[in-house]
């Protein structure tokens, strides 16, 4: 199990963090995301791969309107 | 048409150009009032970064007062009664180009008119055909 | 255009006022310019130092002058009520990305207080280099007249002219035709102009214009919200007109130019290296929000019952991208707005209505259109967006309130409150879009059901209750609108702090104050009531400063720097915050700090506030909102989203085995209202207000907004 903004989210063996952001459907492209509490840069995305009980924040801008 | 092109590895970073080029475009001889930027690399001292429009017309749909146009010469020029001094072409520029100061209402920028090269005495900056 | 010279010609003089240029000194020529329709008074008013000091500019200038021409009787349309429209001080710098706003302020048709609009165009940097801080029109005329100001011959006419159009696509291009002298001098008039559907209903707006040259045609921004065209139509105004020829990087007067051009580069710069990876904002503009807000299940749907469809891809940005907007061109509201928002569809044909076959340019089309007179309607067909955006805009009304009043009346239709007797045969179902197209043509002309529906969702509701017996509890809950305006285009039922923001909200629900859903339901980065009360602080009073200055908020957080992210408040944007202070300073000369920057908002956000209650409301009431801000309605809305409702009530201990589910609606709703209440007494606490929503005795004096009336007014609910 692993938490993604707070929420729980089951773990898969060799998940990455776009694979995180896939499955959250989170397609807003001003996010920051930060697992256990430290920032991943965005062209790691695709190769960061997350551990069983990692703690991912993903931070959205709020533009809007 | 012929611009500016350049052999940084020559240049000795005498900054004559610079005076020339605010002599001939402002009247004055102000380094911080030129089209063209000679710049001492910060890793390696001695040696200089030279940056001068290159007339490749990225910023001309960018501007929204058509004051940007190419000359009949080629060369990519404002019309200062058109600009509004927006500055948008400057942060656009893909080669940091163009240049900005608090006295003139238009970016600076190279009109190609080669007074810049005809002063430099190493022969890093000469005109060319684009 | 010889039709214009005719037009011209039969203007009749009615009054005329030379005046002496300005120059404007830091951001400000010190001058507003009085109109009286009535009597026909013509005249230059001082702007204060005081007037600087505690209201700043822009909307701030419009509440201190409509609260002192005003009583609390006062309705919209009376004579003494006022438009006035203006920038502010760091208005008309070109320097900078979204410098060019104007605001309107009056007091609305349909919340019977004051409203304020944020709107692009030249109007308000031209009316100010034209020598006017502000304009103030008060009274109203008999006939039709326009109000011309010459910026560069120093003189104010009124002018009687029965000829020109009322509608604005034709308007803007009549008037700006008229005063240019040449093809070239065209982007030196402005033009602001309101529509048909102005008239007939109270949700008219006002278009303001700024010429295209790449285009060559005169593009159209709106100040939409709450009615401000309906007041322009009442006081018989077809345009205002301005002109001012000679607009330099340094005509707006800046203390310190430097200061300006150090964070102008930088904004650019950004703007041009992240904007294609951040937010489209220079391909789509705002219309890339349809597809987020559907991914997040925010996208308002069949009024607001749902937050996502699966045929919202076809209102995809993509879409609108490929087939409509034309790319490339000049979209900027204002010169130097390097974010170039501003959309336009060019040649395309109109298919219905009294301009059926020509061929026009529409400034189309935005989120909020899409979002409210698309998907909020069941209709995705970016063609009807596109032809309902350009009549909405010409006629004059507001695209956000008839989204959402459409969608009301759709609603009432499926369920059968109205029928096809009461539309005059429109069938009204969500998703027909041609029916849809006929109510925008029966509203903007003045006919049939649209008569009815042009009244706003707030009378609609009272309509459909006292005349077709609808059960006023149910209309209530889903009819959204508060204190008379109707809801911008997004789903706040699962975020707490945005129900917050949007019912709170000075004006009504209008997103402009606030935006925290990612924030509050995505991030989970606000959970106590008083991370919401702080953040319903701070960002309504930050959006609140952009409205004092003539800015506009997108470039503020849709665009930000690479390493926001790691910055300690990323939602702040802290370096574009440090921006608007040194541009503040650097056109003023004066020597603010981030906190001051706050406080100069929440002088006039309390100041507003209090002119609420003046006008009476702003008292505690008046922020709840109908429960569909807050949580699903019906059976429908709850099974749509069965399994987060239910897993809320489980966490929450309530027993919900074997319930129905109208039993368990009844508990989530128990819930959400008793939370609605708690965060308002924690908001209220933070921003230093009673328990019933109006600013403590203590609060005013530390805003030094005690003046003699306001203090005698609050006293009596302390
Ligand atoms: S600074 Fe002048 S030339 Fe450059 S984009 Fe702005 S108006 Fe055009
Ligand atoms: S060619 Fe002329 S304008 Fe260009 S940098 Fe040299 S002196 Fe300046
Ligand atoms: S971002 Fe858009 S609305 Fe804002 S100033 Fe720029 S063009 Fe206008």
């Amino acid at each position: 199990m692993i938490k993604v903004n707070k929420e729980d989210m089951e773990y898969q063996e060799g998940m990455t963090i776009e694979d995180v952001l896939r499955r959250k459907k989170y397609t807003f492209r001003m996010i920051t995301v930060i697992v256990n509490g430290k920032v991943v840069p965005k062209d790691q995305y695709a190769t960061y791969r997350i551990k069983d009980g990692d703690n991912v924040d993903v931070l959205h801008i709020m533009s809007g309107g | 048409m012929k611009i500016v092109k350049t052999k940084p590895e020559l240049c000795n970073g005498c900054g004559a150009c610079m005076t020339a080029c605010s002599k001939t475009r402002y009247k004055v001889e102000d380094p911080e009032k030129s089209a063209i930027r000679i710049i001492e690399k910060a890793e390696k001292p001695g040696s200089f970064d030279i940056f001068v429009c290159n007339h490749c017309g990225e910023c001309l749909p960018v501007c929204n007062t058509e004051a940007l146009y190419q000359a009949k010469n080629g060369a990519i020029r404002i019309d200062d009664k058109k600009c509004v001094g927006c500055y948008i072409c400057v942060g656009f520029c893909p080669n940091n180009a163009m240049y900005v100061h608090p006295d003139i209402n238009e970016p600076i920028k190279c009109i190609a008119c080669g007074a810049c090269t005809r002063v430099c005495p190493t022969g890093a900056i000469y005109m060319e055909e684009k | 255009m010889e039709n214009v010279i005719e037009m011209k010609k039969a203007h009749r003089l009615l009054a005329r006022m030379d005046y002496e240029l300005g120059k404007v000194d830091k951001g400000y020529t010190n001058r507003t310019l009085y109109i009286n329709l009535s009597d026909n008074t013509i005249k230059s008013k001082p702007v204060t130092e005081q007037m600087k000091e505690i209201f700043i500019g822009g909307r701030g200038f419009g509440l201190w002058y409509l609260w002192n021409a005003i009583t609390e009787k006062t309705k919209w349309n009376d004579p003494e009520n006022e438009i006035i429209i203006s920038t502010g001080p760091i208005g008309g710098i070109t320097q900078y990305p979204g410098a060019g706003k104007s605001l309107v302020v009056t007091l609305s048709p349909t919340t019977g207080s004051v409203i304020d609009s944020n709107v692009g165009g030249y109007f308000g940097p031209l009316l100010k280099f034209a020598g006017w801080d502000a304009l103030e029109i008060q009274g109203k005329a008999e006939k039709d007249v326009i109000i011309y100001i010459d910026g560069n011959n120093g003189y104010v006419t009124i002018e009687e002219a029965p000829l020109e159009a009322v509608d604005s696509h034709l308007a803007a291009e009549q008037f700006t035709a008229m005063y240019a002298d040449s093809e070239e001098d065209k982007r030196n008039v402005a033009v602001v102009s309101a529509g048909r559907g102005a008239e007939n209903t109270l949700i008219g707006m006002l278009n303001f214009s700024f010429f295209d040259v790449k285009r060559g045609v005169p593009r159209l921004k709106q100040a939409g919200r709450g009615g401000v065209g309906t007041v322009f139509r009442d006081k018989k105004i077809k345009a205002l007109v301005v002109k001012y020829t000679g607009v330099k990087g340094d005509t707006n007067g800046p203390a310190d130019k430097q200061k300006i051009i150090n964070a102008a580069l930088k904004i650019h710069k950004e703007i041009h290296d992240l904007d294609k990876v951040q937010n489209r904002m220079r391909e789509v503009g705002t219309a890339h929000l349809t597809e987020i807000m559907n991914d997040y299940d925010l996208l308002p749907v069949m009024n607001f019952q749902y937050g996502s469809h699966p045929d919202a891809v076809k209102l995809s940005s993509d879409i609108f991208k490929e087939k409509y907007f034309t790319q490339g061109l000049p979209d900027g509201c204002w010169y130097g707005c390097s974010m170039a928002c501003a959309k336009a569809v060019d040649n395309f044909e109109l298919k219905t209505g009294p301009y059926k076959g020509q061929k026009v340019c529409v400034d189309a089309a935005e989120y909020e259109t899409i979002a409210g007179i698309g998907a909020n309607c069941g209709i995705f067909d970016p063609e009807y967006v596109v032809e309902a955006n350009f009549y909405c805009d010409t006629y004059g009304l507001d695209s956000i309130s008839t989204g959402t009043l459409m969608a009301f009346i759709m609603e009432c239709y499926e369920r059968g409150i109205i029928n096809k007797e009461i539309t005059g045969g429109l069938e009204l179902k969500f998703g027909n879009k041609e029916a849809a197209l006929e109510l925008i043509h029966q509203m903007g002309n003045g006919y049939g059901f649209g008569k009815i529906a042009g009244q706003g969702v707030r009378r609609m509701k009272k309509i459909f209750v006292e005349e077709y017996g609808a059960d006023p509890d149910f209309i209530n809950d889903i009819g959204m609108e508060v204190k008379g305006l109707e809801c911008s285009q997004y789903v706040s039922k699962e975020s707490l702090a945005q129900q917050g923001g949007y019912a709170m909200a000075n004006k009504g629900p209008q997103h402009d104050e606030a935006w925290l859903i990612f924030m509050d339901m995505v991030n989970k980065q606000i959970p106590t009531f008083e991370d919401k009360a702080q953040a319903l602080f701070y960002f309504p009073l930050f959006r609140t400063w952009f409205g004092l200055n003539g800015l506009c908020k997108l470039p503020w957080n849709d665009i930000e720097p690479a390493d926001n992210g790691l910055t300690d408040e990323p939602a702040k944007v802290p370096e574009h915050v440090r921006n608007y202070v040194d541009i503040f300073n650097g056109v003023t000369g004066k020597n603010i700090t981030e906190e001051e920057l706050i406080l100069q908002s929440e002088r006039v956000y309390n100041f507003q506030r209090i002119f609420n209650l003046r006008m009476g409301y702003g008292t505690r009431k008046y922020d709840i909102p109908p429960y569909r801000f807050l949580g699903p309605v019906t059976k429908e809305e709850y099974e749509s989203r069965m399994e987060r409702y239910d897993n809320q009530l489980k966490e929450l201990g309530y027993e919900i085995e074997g319930k129905t589910v109208e039993e368990k609606i009844r508990m989530l709703r128990e819930y959400r209202e008793d939370q609605y209440q708690k965060l308002c007494d924690a908001v209220y606490k933070r921003r230093g207000w009673t328990q019933d929503g109006v600013p403590t005795l203590e609060t005013v004096k530390r805003l030094g907004i005690d003046f003699p009336d306001v203090v005698e007014l609050i006293s009596k609910y302390q």
